[in-house]
């Protein structure tokens, strides 16, 4: 124990002790692709990185640690009818400070170390594809904006469930939520960002080509702060197309979507539903030959146009679309019995709640609607786009990020506006919700 | 330290009293600490079983990726909400309230604790809190987790998150008053002669817990006030719709909440130092800095508190936290260091007790090293919130915390009792806690980094093959602890008769008869100068005179022949 | 010093209780006052939210009532030593003075500030931060004036003496956290 009497054998040992120590942390730390989902960022290779030298080190100080303890369990065991102490021994000072100054030195590598991961990871990249997402009780949304094909001044925006991108592209998620904290977490691109009620945050990836994927690849989403019943269920996608082609394919195609919607509201209401953009079927009921939904927090919608025309309407003193349009821009109005305050003002467009208020005046039991929507005609096919109550009302004070400005400089990964509907058919349109 | 004459002698009193301790004793109001020692430590092992039957539930929901025991996320939700808070206010924190109470004073050979009043009164305010803790399940029962973070637990959660914030208050108060009590007794009630450099290791960690606890609580306190208020009274400081701030809430639980990690490992560090020096007849190795290394811990860990929102933090913010998070993990390397140093070159004896202590170094130093991980901002963007989280705090909590309560029972009950507990019940209960602790929390470190996020009651099935094993692993986990209920039922009664000090330990708390007479010590307690002098050819005379003066041990309990198998658990990892 | 020249007759084991009282009420006080720096905390936090502080449109809080209360406090908590030091010195005539000064000012302080947390008009996060700080504080204030009121009683059925006078010293230092802990929210309320 005394650091004078360190002999040559002394020393032998703590070499081979040493080695062996740093080739079985090596070896530890070469299990990680069992323990890590597939490498699909560049910052999951930095990070990945980073963690096999942190457990290189892990696991040398764990092989240490735990073999000196069996070691000296056997070695120092008491023999049978031993009743004498150890020898009095009250510290060495010089094993002291090693055992001090070692750790010290561990983690001042690993801070430097984890410091210039974590600046690289975060810096802004150039040429970002930006995308917005809200995160709902109990769902992910992304917003795609491009310049409106038909009126280049103004912003056309979609809304997609699956946050799609490509092999390369550096993408920048501008994030909102709706109602309590959740956190964005794909565990394929290894980070995580929670998302907080009153403010914007931000979460960078690029994706990369993952050894022996097939593409386009789809990677979960999964919502990693606790935010109520259906937390686990809180799920979306990445998808990740292999070339910019492919990707704007689909992007085209959703565009496409947006300017040539279903001329009947009923059936525009049941498709912007099915979509799962906004997260209705999280906590409603709701049985159709399309439509399963098996939420448990707000009302069942099965025959809730008969309520809306009947009991509902009563209550109200409106008229079952009024109810239903109420119903959804201010959920907190009027409480079905039973239920407690909490649906969020999702802040749909105009256009859009119409067409669900259509679709839900047909769930009755006679299969006749209790109510008819009349689309006005900017809702039509071709119309361009609305503003969403959100972007009017939220412009000031997050002025940091500006969903008109071009996703990118090159544009190239936008859909062309030649490919679209003519500029000519633009009208301008109220946006606000009455 | 070369030559010290120790007082040996005093008169042999063969009949010093022994008291005889009724059930009913400890049922109701009493001052001495003694007696309020043994009311924290059955009180908070009722709520140990009743927050270890909701982690059974937990694991038994995890058994599949559906929901299948609970019928709603929401009942899942409220089950580890409790299970969480159950277990770190009312099992943890009053456990090691109840060892501080019951050996300070005698580890300091005084009468009581300085305010014996307040003492039975910080008490008594933890049934009632429990009971509010167990009677908010019943009235829409809290789904924020134990962190209840804003705005799930004002704006989304039932009434019940206004009864368990009321009894985390309740319980934050009784440990305030608790860690007064114990400050000021270490403080003035030292025997003369005992110098803080003298003082058993247990009583050092108690009070730099006690100092956290003075520093931090107040804090809880404020924002628990804060988040009722935001619940029953209307006002908006959580909200963020109306002028509010979520992260407000973040950062005033976790500046309490931190520091509560190291209120509830710092004791059981304590209980190791005793423990491994007594049951390895060795000094510890270091004491200054082991002693120090327990203030530094204390200090540093209020400048942590950030590295549990490397998610949600502005991001300029992140590295001064990563690097304070990173600096304590020096301190406790030098704990853990030293007390390898203690048991090197010893005489072990493989008790119960000492299997726990050994058992917590070499589960504990996994919390550490994952600890050492999690504060690197990089990685922990990739496993906050997830299993991986959830492996590494049960490392520390139940790997620490949890086997050095077990560690301190098997060592401090012959003292509580006067009886000694059946060793090879107790060798099992090792073996299979061990095993079952092992099985159950390593792999959600895989569970974790593959992708699974904690606190929910569904997952993707990829990865219910770990689960089905951390499953299965915790039911053993849990029926291990049973092994300990009968052992101390069985040995209340029919255990050996301990005697004074059956593990011919060197601190005051066994200078006495045991259990020790209601004024603790007959005449003055003789002190031994240095509280680990074994090895010294003093201590035998001194050891002697104690069993001469306060009764021998019925036979020497130290085992014959070391325990088999132990150096196969022990490579079994 | 005439508290030290009156302890003497104590006995070495009333000594250690009375050091013991002093040191955990030192604590006790040290541990609390963190509450109200806790507050103070929250209070700049939320007011970083707000871009102009108090809000816009939002009156601010007259300065000079609370100004002359807090004044009041400082006194009382100034008779509150003289009584203590009279108390340890056997003076009970002065102890009485100066204790009744003490409530009668704390009195004061308390209605004032009640009325003042009253008639805060309604504004959203500023008012809140004014009534759960004030009401907060006032709270406290409560309970030990209460205590304070407890001691007087006693005091004068003659319970207390130069031998024997914890509790006034306890009340006396009660209430010194009283004030302090008000200077911090006056400070933080009025002038920041």
């Amino acid at each position: 124990m005394n650091s004078t009497k360190v002999g040559p054998r002394t020393v032998v040992t703590l070499i081979i002790v040493g080695v062996l120590l740093i080739v079985g942390g090596f070896l530890i730390s070469q299990a990680t692709p069992l323990i890590f989902p597939v490498e699909a960022s560049a910052e999951a290779r930095q990070i990945d990185q980073l963690f096999r030298i942190a457990l290189l080190i892990g696991g040398a100080i764990f092989l240490l640690v735990q073999g000196l303890l069996a070691y000296s369990v056997w070695r120092f065991r008491a023999r049978a009818g031993d009743l004498s102490d150890g020898p009095n021994i009250h510290g060495n000072t010089t094993l002291e400070i090693v055992w001090t100054a070692i750790p010290a030195v561990i983690v001042v590598v690993l801070t430097v170390l984890s410091y210039s991961v974590w600046t690289s990871i975060q810096s802004v990249k150039p040429d970002e594809q930006a995308v917005e997402v809200q995160g709902a009780r109990f769902n992910w949304a992304f917003t795609y904006s491009t310049p409106d094909p038909r009126d280049s001044s103004k912003t056309l925006s979609f809304k997609s469930t699956e946050l799609h991108t490509y092999i390369g592209r550096p993408v920048r998620l501008e994030m909102r939520t709706q109602d309590v904290i959740h956190s964005f977490w794909v565990p394929a691109m290894r980070i995580k960002q929670d998302v907080i009620p009153g403010r914007v945050t931000e979460y960078r990836f690029t994706p990369v080509e993952a050894a022996g994927e097939t593409y386009p690849a789809r990677y979960p989403i999964q919502c990693a702060e606790l935010c109520g019943a259906e937390h686990g269920n809180m799920i979306a996608w990445v998808v990740v197309h292999q070339t910019e082609d492919d990707y704007t394919a689909w992007f085209n195609q959703e565009v496409d979507k947006v300017l040539n919607p279903p001329a009947d509201p009923v059936v525009r209401g049941e498709g912007i539903l099915a979509s799962q953009v906004y997260p209705c079927h999280t906590c409603h009921v709701l049985n159709t030959e399309t439509l399963q939904w098996a939420g448990n927090v707000g009302p069942a919608l099965n025959g809730v146009g008969d309520r809306a025309a009947g009991p509902r309407s009563t209550a109200t003193g409106l008229s079952a679309a009024d109810y239903l349009y109420q119903s959804i821009h201010e959920p907190n109005a009027y409480l079905a019995p039973g239920f407690g305050p909490l649906m969020p003002q999702l802040n749909i467009p105009e256009c859009e709640t119409r067409s669900i208020v259509a679709y839900l005046c047909t769930l009755t039991s006679s299969g006749q609607p209790a109510c008819t929507v009349e689309l006005p005609p900017e809702c039509g096919a071709g119309a361009p786009p609305e503003a969403t109550p959100e972007a009017t009302a939220e412009g000031t004070p997050e002025s940091s990020f500006d969903p008109s400005a071009p996703p990118s400089g090159e544009g190239a990964s936008n859909p062309t506006p030649e490919a679209t509907a003519p500029a000519a058919d633009v009208t301008a349109e109220a946006t606000a919700a009455p | 330290m070369a030559s010290i004459s120790v007082p040996v002698g005093g008169v042999p009193t063969q009949a010093a009293p022994r008291p005889r301790l009724r059930a009913s004793d400890f049922l109701r109001w009493s001052v001495d600490h003694k007696i309020i020692g043994v009311q924290y430590m059955v009180t908070s092992f009722v709520f140990f079983l009743v927050g270890g039957t909701l982690a059974m539930l937990i694991r038994w929901e995890l058994l599949t990726p559906n929901l299948d025991l609970v019928q709603t996320g929401s009942q899942y939700n409220s089950l580890f909400s409790v299970h969480g808070l159950v277990m770190i206010f009312l099992w943890i924190i009053p456990m090691f309230a109840g060892f501080g109470n019951y050996l300070v004073p005698l580890m300091l050979g005084a009468k009581d604790m300085a305010f014996p009043w307040l003492n039975a009164f910080a008490f008594w305010l933890i049934p009632p809190a429990g009971i509010l803790m167990l009677g908010s399940m019943l009235v829409g029962a809290p789904e924020a987790g134990w962190t209840q973070y804003p705005p799930l637990s004002t704006l989304f959660s039932g009434d019940g998150q206004t009864l368990a914030a009321l009894a985390v208050h309740l319980l934050g108060i009784s440990s305030i008053l608790g860690a007064i009590n114990f400050i000021v007794t270490i403080k003035n009630m030292r025997p003369a002669g005992m110098s803080y450099w003298q003082m058993p290791l247990f009583v050092w960690a108690i009070l730099a817990t006690s100092i956290i606890v003075v520093m931090a609580t107040p804090f809880l306190a404020g924002g628990l006030t804060l988040l009722i208020l935001d619940r029953i009274a209307g006002t908006t400081f959580f909200d963020a719709n109306r002028g509010g701030d979520v992260l407000l809430w973040q950062n005033v639980f976790w500046f309490y909440s931190h520091p509560a990690v190291y209120i509830m490992v710092l004791p059981g560090m304590g209980v190791l130092s005793d423990v491994l020096t007594t049951h390895s007849r060795k000094p510890i190795f270091g004491y200054k800095m082991v002693a120090l290394s327990s203030l530094a811990i204390a200090l540093v860990g209020f400048t942590v508190w950030a590295h549990h929102m490397f998610t949600s933090l502005q991001p300029a913010l992140r590295i001064p936290f990563m690097i304070t998070s990173m600096i304590i993990a020096v301190p406790t390397g030098i704990k853990i260091f030293s007390w390898l140093g203690t048991i090197w070159g010893g005489k072990i004896r493989f008790t119960s007790a000492m299997l726990f202590s050994l058992g917590f170094l070499s589960m504990f130093v996994i919390g550490g090293i994952t600890g050492v991980m999690l504060a690197m901002i990089p990685f922990n963007l990739h496993v906050h919130d997830t299993y991986f989280v959830v492996s590494h705090l049960h490392f520390v909590l139940f790997g620490g915390s949890v086997f050095a309560i077990y560690s301190g029972i098997y060592h401090w009950f012959p003292k509580i009792t006067g009886r000694m507990l059946n060793e090879r019940l107790g060798r099992w209960h090792f073996v299979l806690t061990y095993l079952g602790f092992f099985f159950t929390f390593f792999p959600m470190h895989f569970i974790g980094m593959l992708g699974m996020p904690r606190r929910v009651a569904v997952y993707l099935p990829e990865f219910q093959g770990l689960n089905t094993i951390a499953s299965i692993s915790s039911f053993v986990l849990g029926l291990s602890t049973f092994l300990l209920v009968i052992n101390v039922i069985i040995s209340l009664r029919n255990g050996r008769i301990a005697g004074a000090n059956p593990w011919r330990s060197l601190t005051l708390e066994w200078a006495t008869t045991s259990p020790p007479p209601a004024t603790n010590f007959i005449g003055d307690p003789v002190m031994f100068p240095d509280p680990y002098g074994y090895g010294m050819p003093e201590a035998a005379a001194y050891l002697e005179s104690i069993d001469r003066q306060f009764g021998a041990p019925a036979r020497p309990p130290v085992t014959d022949k070391p325990a088999p198998g132990v150096t196969v658990v022990e490579s079994g990892d | 010093m005439q508290g030290e020249l009156s302890e003497r007759p104590l006995t070495p084991q009333e000594l250690l209780d009375l050091k013991n009282k002093r040191t955990g009420l030192a604590i006790f006080q040290f541990t609390w006052i963190l509450v109200f720096v806790c507050l103070m905390f929250v209070h700049w936090w939320i007011r970083g939210q707000s871009p102009v502080w108090p809000p816009e449109g939002v009156a601010k809080h007259g300065v000079l009532v609370p100004t002359i209360m807090t004044l009041a406090l400082v006194a009382s908590s100034f008779s509150a030593r003289h009584a203590n030091h009279a108390m340890k010195a056997d003076d009970r005539d002065t102890f009485f003075r100066h204790w009744r000064i003490m409530i009668g000012l704390g009195a004061l302080f308390v209605l004032v500030m009640a009325v003042e947390w009253l008639l805060v008009p309604v504004s959203g996060q500023y008012s809140n931060l004014f009534r759960v700080l004030v009401g907060f504080h006032g709270v406290h204030a409560l309970a030990i004036g209460a205590f304070l009121l407890r001691v007087y009683r006693n005091a004068r059925a003659g319970a207390y003496s130069a031998r024997h006078f914890w509790p006034v010293e306890a009340a006396a230092g009660l209430w010194y956290f009283v004030t302090v802990a008000w200077i911090l929210f006056y400070v933080v309320l009025y002038w920041s």
